[in-house]
């Protein structure tokens, strides 16, 4: 059999897209790499961990998104005393129809940037993880399903514990990817300063992408094809991190999925119809860094470890 | 302190430790076992909770307190008992102060010598089987003290998986050794110094003292006959012979034995066998009854019992001859007769008055016999628990309890004989056998002790009151007769052991008994005689540098020869080109990155290398399959791209 890719994007489709990833660009400077990841989140499906010190643009690079992308967005601001029902809606008895009426809460958009989400208690992390994982709340008893689509963007202040329930490793692993931004280069940084407030620059932005254009970006995303000898690839990646003798806990196959999937992503938005295993290099850190269970004696850097698995896996 | 053991690794040491020290179980002194049991425990459980280390002080104090007791115990350190219980101890000891890998190390290197000390003691299958069970705990827990980078944090199934593979990969040079080494002319070990009492047959016999014996199932011996079985009515094996009473117990004629026994009338079946006797610490050699010579290295007594030079250490084999209905000493002297007559004064009134009245009503010598056994046959009973006897066991047994197993009624019979003058003798031995393959199997229950009575022209004639009481006991044997005394009398689990001993005896034949003897069989049979030690030792040398070498070639052998296909084998020839001209050749690098380097490197190929890189992943990652005649045309322009070397 001679199955050959799908045809790359109609042209307004790419160009679409194209566009959009060059405005979120204009709006977090100096940052194209993790902006790329960004939409390979999107488009695969997945939901993204930012982890980072405050202040290095988060929350602007979700704005962006949201802007970007035409999606409805809420923002929570995650504390200790935030209640599920906070974020997923609540039952109100209304007296003149006798009966509950659900009030959906801030989870019922279409990108939800959760702010520092390792200050809620774990209960509630478990309600969005949930709702993540599943694409639908059930309150009372009555499930809700979320339009989709549904995309989080979450972040992690990782210096400031005092106070905060950081993720278990089982739930990171709900987030396809996890990056940091880092501090903006000299450039970038200058140009930032010298420029005007981002907010600004932010309510100026235009949709570029709809909800349906973005479904329609999934769909191809999930059309690009990965052969037999990329597959095989991806298998000695996930093997290799299951032997390594550092790592306790090796790559599941829900992560291989998760790193097919990223892979694809980044296929398609550098227009390529297939995935070649610079695709996979590309989105591997992000993917494997934090689903990898470090052995508890462990002297080495997850950044250097998930270096080494691609180092010492050879591509065929 | 780096190579502190973390918890893992110190509790499987300690579990290894603890079953090395188990297998001593069987011989060390209850309390140095409990106290290293706890003192184990209580480290374990100390270390768990995070308490601090045992001061030196007080383990130099613990050595010394167990020097002195072993020292009370046993008298000295040396031999097999007192070191192997000091060697367990300072094992248990070692552990105390275990708190690195190092010392991980050598609790378990001293943990291997223990457990081989064991072997000195038992070397029946089961035992072995057992210690290589410890062997591979033992193995598991050095496995564990791998360190850190090369373990990861492996299940306990892992390690001793890996524990079974070393185990297993050691058992052929193993084997060579086995053969090869040179032997001693006795087993190395089997040597028993502490003269710790075995169960067997004893040379004297109370009333109720077999009843530990009967519940014994180790074997005693086994019997191969040469030719014919005979009856299993005929299966008596005479051991010792008991001539003197003193009211209470049997005993082998005083001021020994004597030698030059009138040979036996032979007068119909005999049988040729060989019997292969466990070791028993005495000289008594069973035979069937009548041995008609003695074997090599033994004489025959005039009682009609082989005894062995020494005491049988160590399982012994050997050939006899006996005849099933001979009988011995047809004249007896005056002296040796009015012995065999002889009772001890005080005892038995009643059962004197009872002799008496048989001789006065009786015709002749086989009335009595005749009324003796008719009494035992009407309100007697066989069993194996019977009621504890007065201090006058002759007639509380008679007359009283009637309840009791072969020793009660042998011991009745001959007393009653000798009261009705008739020249009496209780014989003990054993009776009857399971029959298993090609061989009988005596054990320790079919022990038994019957009567003899000797008649004037006839000599001595087997009687066996017991079979008067219980038939079955004679017929079926002894386990038969005595019924489940327990679960491990049930029927299903003696046969189970029964078939263990096929494999058991195997075991005993051609393992433990190896000697200088079976190896020059063995080796001869392989075609190489007369070798001499050295021979043997550079055979063996040579064994041990094959075996290494192949080990190592095994553990060399290229693992990552990847069989690709033509795409593959095409692109990975370019890429060696590439690697000539000074673009090295990375395996984790994609085809993109490739390209990308090359670019950078020999700005002029890019050109040449753009359309064949894109071809290349068109055929690898754009389709399922590349197509052959795509395949064919790529190789082909891959070698027709000209690469300049590096100046």
């Amino acid at each position: 059999m001679n199955e050959t890719a799908t045809p790359p994007l109609p042209a307004d489709l790419r160009d679409a897209l194209a566009r959009g990833v060059r405005q979120v660009n204009t709006v977090v400077l100096g940052k194209p790499h993790e902006v790329r990841l960004a939409f390979v989140c999107l488009l695969a499906g997945g939901h993204l961990l930012i982890e980072d010190l405050p202040g290095v643009g988060k929350t602007t690079l979700a704005h962006a998104l949201a802007a970007t992308l035409g999606l409805g967005f809420q923002r929570v601001q995650f504390t200790s005393d935030l209640l599920p029902s906070d974020i997923i809606g609540v039952g109100i008895y209304e007296r003149e129809a006798g009966v509950f009426k659900f009030h959906p809460g801030p989870l019922f958009t279409q990108l939800l940037l959760a702010d520092e989400i390792n200050r809620a208690m774990p209960k509630t992390q478990s309600a969005l993880l949930e709702a993540m994982a599943e694409g639908q709340v059930t309150v009372d008893g009555t499930t809700h399903r979320l339009a989709p689509p549904f995309f989080v963007v979450a972040t992690q202040n990782p210096l400031d514990l005092a106070g905060t329930w950081p993720l278990p490793d089982s739930q990171l692993d709900r987030f396809m990817l996890r990056m940091s931004l880092g501090y903006p280069d000299r450039d970038a940084e200058r140009a930032m300063l010298g420029a005007s407030d981002r907010r600004d620059v932010i309510a100026a932005l235009t949709p570029c992408l709809g909800p349906e254009q973005i479904l329609a970006l999934r769909q191809a995303c999930a059309g690009v094809l990965a052969s037999p000898a990329l597959i095989e690839y991806v298998q000695a990646l996930l093997a290799a991190s299951r032997d390594h003798p550092e790592i306790r806990i090796g790559l599941s196959p829900r992560a291989g999925l998760a790193l097919l999937a990223a892979a694809r992503a980044h296929a398609l938005l550098s227009g390529r119809p297939h995935c070649v295993p610079e695709d996979v290099q590309a989105v591997f850190p992000f993917v494997a860094g934090h689903r990898l269970g470090l052995g508890a004696n462990a002297r080495i850097d997850r950044t250097r470890l998930v270096a080494q698995l691609l180092e010492a896996t050879p591509v065929r | 302190m780096t190579d502190r053991l973390d918890r893992l690794q110190f509790e499987r040491t300690a579990i290894a430790v603890a079953a090395t020290i188990a297998t001593h179980l069987a011989h060390l002194p209850p309390w140095l076992a409990a106290a290293l049991a706890a003192a184990i425990a209580l480290r374990v459980f100390a270390r768990r909770r995070g308490s601090a280390t045992i001061s030196s002080w007080t383990r130099v104090l613990l050595t010394v307190l167990l020097l002195v007791v072993i020292v009370t115990r046993y008298g000295n350190v040396f031999g097999r008992g007192p070191g192997s219980a000091l060697a367990c101890g300072l094992l248990g000891l070692k552990l105390l102060e275990t708190e690195r890998t190092r010392d991980a190390r050598v609790a378990i290197g001293f943990s291997s010598f223990v457990l081989m000390s064991s072997l000195l003691f038992t070397q029946s299958l089961l035992f072995c089987t057992l210690v290589g069970g410890v062997l591979v705990l033992i193995l598991a827990a050095l496995s564990a003290l791998q360190p850190a980078p090369l373990r990861a944090h492996r299940p306990l199934r892992a390690d001793l998986r890996l524990a079974g593979i070393l185990l297993a990969a050691s058992l052929p040079l193993g084997a060579a050794a086995f053969v090869l080494l040179p032997r001693l002319q006795a087993p190395l070990w089997g040597s028993r110094d502490d003269g710790l009492g075995r169960s067997g047959l004893s040379e004297t016999m109370a009333p109720g003292q077999f009843s530990q014996l009967m519940q014994d199932d180790s074997p005693a011996f086994r019997v191969e006959f040469a030719a014919s079985r005979p009856p299993n009515a005929s299966l008596y094996f005479r051991t010792i012979v008991l001539t003197d009473f003193d009211g209470t117990t049997w005993s082998r004629r005083l001021g020994g034995p004597r030698g030059g026994a009138a040979a036996p009338v032979a007068t119909g079946r005999s049988y040729d066998y060989t019997i292969t006797l466990e070791a028993t610490d005495r000289p008594w050699m069973p035979a069937l009854d009548l041995p008609l010579f003695a074997p090599e290295g033994t004489r025959l007594d005039d009682d009609q019992v082989i005894v062995a030079g020494r005491s049988v250490t160590q399982p012994r084999e050997y050939h006899l001859r006996s005849d099933v209905d001979a009988h011995a000493a047809p004249s007896l002297d005056r002296r040796e007769r009015l012995r065999m007559l002889r009772l001890p004064t005080g005892y038995g009134k009643q059962a004197r008055a009872l002799a008496q009245r048989w001789r006065e009503q009786a015709k002749d010598d086989r009335d009595v016999v005749k009324a003796a056994l008719a009494m035992f046959r009407g309100s007697f009973t066989y069993t194996l628990s019977p009621p504890l006897l007065a201090r006058d066991s002759v007639d509380d047994f008679l007359f009283g309890s009637q309840q009791g197993f072969c020793e009660h009624y042998a011991s009745a019979f001959v007393f009653l004989m000798r009261a009705a003058g008739i020249p009496a003798r209780v014989v003990t031995g054993y009776q009857g056998g399971w029959w298993s393959g090609g061989y009988l199997l005596v054990r320790q229950s079919d022990a038994h002790a019957w009567a003899e009575v000797w008649r004037e022209g006839t000599g001595w004639q087997r009687v066996d009151p017991t079979a008067a009481v219980s038939p079955a006991r004679v017929e079926l044997g002894a386990p038969d007769a005595n019924g489940a005394q327990a679960w491990f009398g049930a029927e299903w689990l003696r046969e189970m052991r029964n078939r263990f001993d096929v494999a058991s005896r195997l075991w005993t034949l051609s393992i433990v008994r190896f000697d200088a003897l079976s190896q020059r069989n063995l080796l001869s049979s392989l075609g190489i005689t007369d070798a001499a030690q050295g021979d043997l030792l550079l055979a063996l040398s040579g064994v041990l540098g094959l075996s290494m070498l192949l080990a190592a070639a095994w553990s060399m052998r290229e693992t990552s020869v990847r069989v690709g296909d033509a795409l593959d084998r095409a692109w990975t020839r370019f890429r060696s080109r590439l690697a000539r001209t000074g673009i090295d050749e990375r395996a984790a690098e994609g085809p993109l990155d490739l390209r990308a380097r090359v670019h950078a490197a020999v700005p002029a190929l890019a050109p040449a290398i753009d359309p064949l890189v894109d071809e290349y992943v068109a055929l690898r990652y754009g389709a399922a399959e590349p197509t052959p005649t795509r395949v064919a045309a790529l190789d082909r322009r891959l070698r027709a791209v000209r690469l300049s070397r590096p100046r």
